[in-house]
């Protein structure tokens, strides 16, 4: 009964535009009058959740793509990856997928991932013929992975949440970012199978084919050292972030692409997405101690293992709910109001959360790019300038193909869980 | 209401500049360990120091410039007259939370600095150093939620939304 009111509570002030940091945080304060308990759980929750060196990753991961975005490693990326596979069949797709791959492997935002590679590869694409909204949406997908391969921050907020090793989702989000990536790339190849309009692109020569790559070279070297580096244990996630940054900025120097204001505006938009970032889960912090003393989480985990004798049942209906709250929260306000409640009941049910953690990412992909508030599509709208309506048309078989990777992962969750386990 | 404005975008720009520092001060703290072989004990406890206070020294940017994240999807289908009040509404729910945070978080302060608690680090930081953020944060960021509850009746046809995109 207090849950069901305190969810229509959060609901109603969620829905009367109230920032959602401080819907969580108002909420959670309400509640800690009510409950008679003392409200220095306020500046304490605010203060304990940023005095946090792991959450450190989300600025740095932050800094580091926003200065690659405005270096425009974007165009080199795709030129080189573009001189190997550009002459396949559907060939530019398939590119744009293996350059938001290599991307994804070095941003933790599917946002800075589409825009990194959507600004050069719709440009390309478009004059080739693709149609439009199929280009829209296969950049708008492929900008997702950036949240699945890792570094992902997402991950890097379930692990602070749930208090799961980072590391360990990192390697958890190979497989299925490689499957996926896999998946869209059979699709650009079907698609151009059954569509004659696109013009196929000249095979570049072994010159073409050495001089770009040569330019890309520097990113494929920091995905490298990123990756490898957390991947090895050579330094923490929040460590290859700042190495990463300070790799990047030598690069976009050493190549002539960045100026003084660029940087300027990179160093304030990663601000402004970090802080944001963080108010929310300040919010949050506060909202879900409040609750943990209502004994909210515990009682709904009761509720869930009574109602729910398989697992596969409840990882269906959190999907579903998941999806339908996609439609109107944005990502992370997502994972940060359902995770608090959730985590109990996941490790009542004997689901492990490092894989229940992918699903979840894979389902946030999903909010990405469903209208009304996919952050991707917005996105695409504005780099490619194009009409919304192309671009929601474009993304519809992409969600789907994400669907059909979440059933594939839970039928083998070893796609998944091999690297973490094994490695 | 012009120098309010002036303070949360110059804590705006300071909080940037110190998620960069921060950046630097972890590279160099890796270089150290790997090539100097001799890891630092400030890095790590300074970098925390610094992402508490650009955090909450950010907040009132990003209010000012309608970064933070809200459902629009209701309220934006209302007529303006209604959508004004729902943002006053917003902005008043805003303006209690950090009546209470500034309350409380100096108490915590003002305890700490009683106690002499400090960091159980080799550094020892005072706690207050730290502690005082919150409060001071949320001071500024009460700042902004006055202005901007000024400008909302002073000029009432424009009506601007509190949300914005997350970059995610």
């Amino acid at each position: 009964m207090t849950a069901a009111l305190i969810l229509l509570a959060l609901i109603l002030l969620l829905f009367s535009r109230v920032p959602v940091a401080f819907a969580l945080g108002g909420l959670g304060l309400i509640l800690i009058v009510l409950g008679d308990l003392s409200l220095m759980m306020v500046p304490q929750g605010l203060y304990s959740v940023v005095d946090n060196f792991i959450l450190l990753a989300v600025p740095l991961f932050l800094l580091m793509s926003n200065v690659l975005l405005k270096g425009g490693v974007g165009r080199d990326l795709f030129n080189a990856v573009q001189s190997w596979v550009g002459h396949w069949p559907g060939g530019l797709g398939v590119a744009t997928i293996i350059s938001c791959g290599i991307f994804a492997a070095i941003s933790g935002s599917s946002v800075a991932t589409a825009a990194t590679i959507g600004s050069v590869a719709i440009e390309e694409m478009s004059k080739r013929g693709y149609k439009k909204s199929f280009v829209y949406g296969l950049v708008a997908a492929g900008g997702t992975l950036g949240i699945l391969i890792p570094p992902s921050i997402p991950m890097i907020i379930y692990g602070v949440v749930t208090e799961e090793s980072i590391v360990d989702l990192f390697k958890a989000g190979i497989g299925p970012g490689l499957m996926l990536a896999g998946l869209f790339i059979l699709f650009s190849f079907a698609y151009a199978r059954f569509s004659s309009a696109y013009k196929p692109v000249p095979k570049a020569s072994w010159t073409e084919r050495k001089k770009s790559s040569l330019r890309a070279l520097p990113t494929v070297i920091l995905a490298t050292i990123v990756i490898g580096g957390i991947y090895l244990g050579v330094f923490t996630p929040t460590e290859s972030a700042a190495i990463g940054f300070a790799v990047s900025l030598v690069i976009v120097f050493s190549l002539r692409t960045m100026t003084w204001p660029k940087l300027k505006e990179a160093v304030m938009e990663s601000m402004q997405t970090t802080v944001t970032i963080f108010l929310i889960l300040a919010g949050a912090k506060i909202f879900g101690k409040a609750i943990t003393l209502y004994r909210i989480p515990q009682d709904i985990s009761v509720i869930i293992s009574e109602n729910f004798t398989q697992i596969g049942m409840f990882v269906f209906v959190v999907c579903i709910v998941l999806l339908v709250i996609g439609l109107f929260l944005e990502s992370l306000s997502m994972l940060l109001i359902m995770m608090p409640v959730l985590y109990p009941s996941v490790l009542n049910m004997g689901i492990d959360p490092i894989w229940f953690g992918i699903i979840f990412v894979i389902m946030i992909e999903c909010a990405l790019i469903t209208p009304p508030v996919g952050l991707n599509l917005f996105v695409i709208q504005a780099v490619g300038k194009a009409s919304m309506s192309d671009v929601i048309k474009g993304v519809w078989p992409f969600t789907l193909i994400m669907l059909l990777s979440v059933f594939i992962i839970y039928w083998l969750p070893q796609i998944a869980l091999y690297i973490p386990y094994n490695f | 209401m012009h120098w309010i404005n002036q303070i949360s975008e110059f804590c705006g720009k300071l909080a940037a500049w110190l998620f960069f520092i921060i950046a630097a001060m972890i590279t160099y703290e890796v270089v150290a360990r790997y090539v100097f072989l001799a890891p630092t004990i400030w890095a790590e406890e300074m970098s925390q120091f610094f992402q508490i206070w650009a955090t909450y020294l950010g907040a009132a940017y990003i209010l000012k410039k309608r970064k933070l994240i809200s459902i629009d999807t209701v309220v934006s289908r209302f007529n303006p007259r209604v959508q004004w009040f729902f943002d006053l509404f917003s902005l008043m729910f805003i303006a209690i939370f950090c009546l209470v945070a500034i309350y409380y978080g100096s108490h915590i302060m003002f305890e700490s600095i009683q106690v002499g608690r400090s960091t159980s680090t080799m550094m020892a930081v005072p706690k207050w150093m730290t502690e005082s953020a919150i409060p001071a944060g949320s001071s500024l960021l009460l700042l902004q939620v006055i202005a901007e509850i000024i400008n909302h009746f002073s000029h009432p046809d424009d009506v601007n939304s509190l949300s914005g995109e997350i970059d995610i």
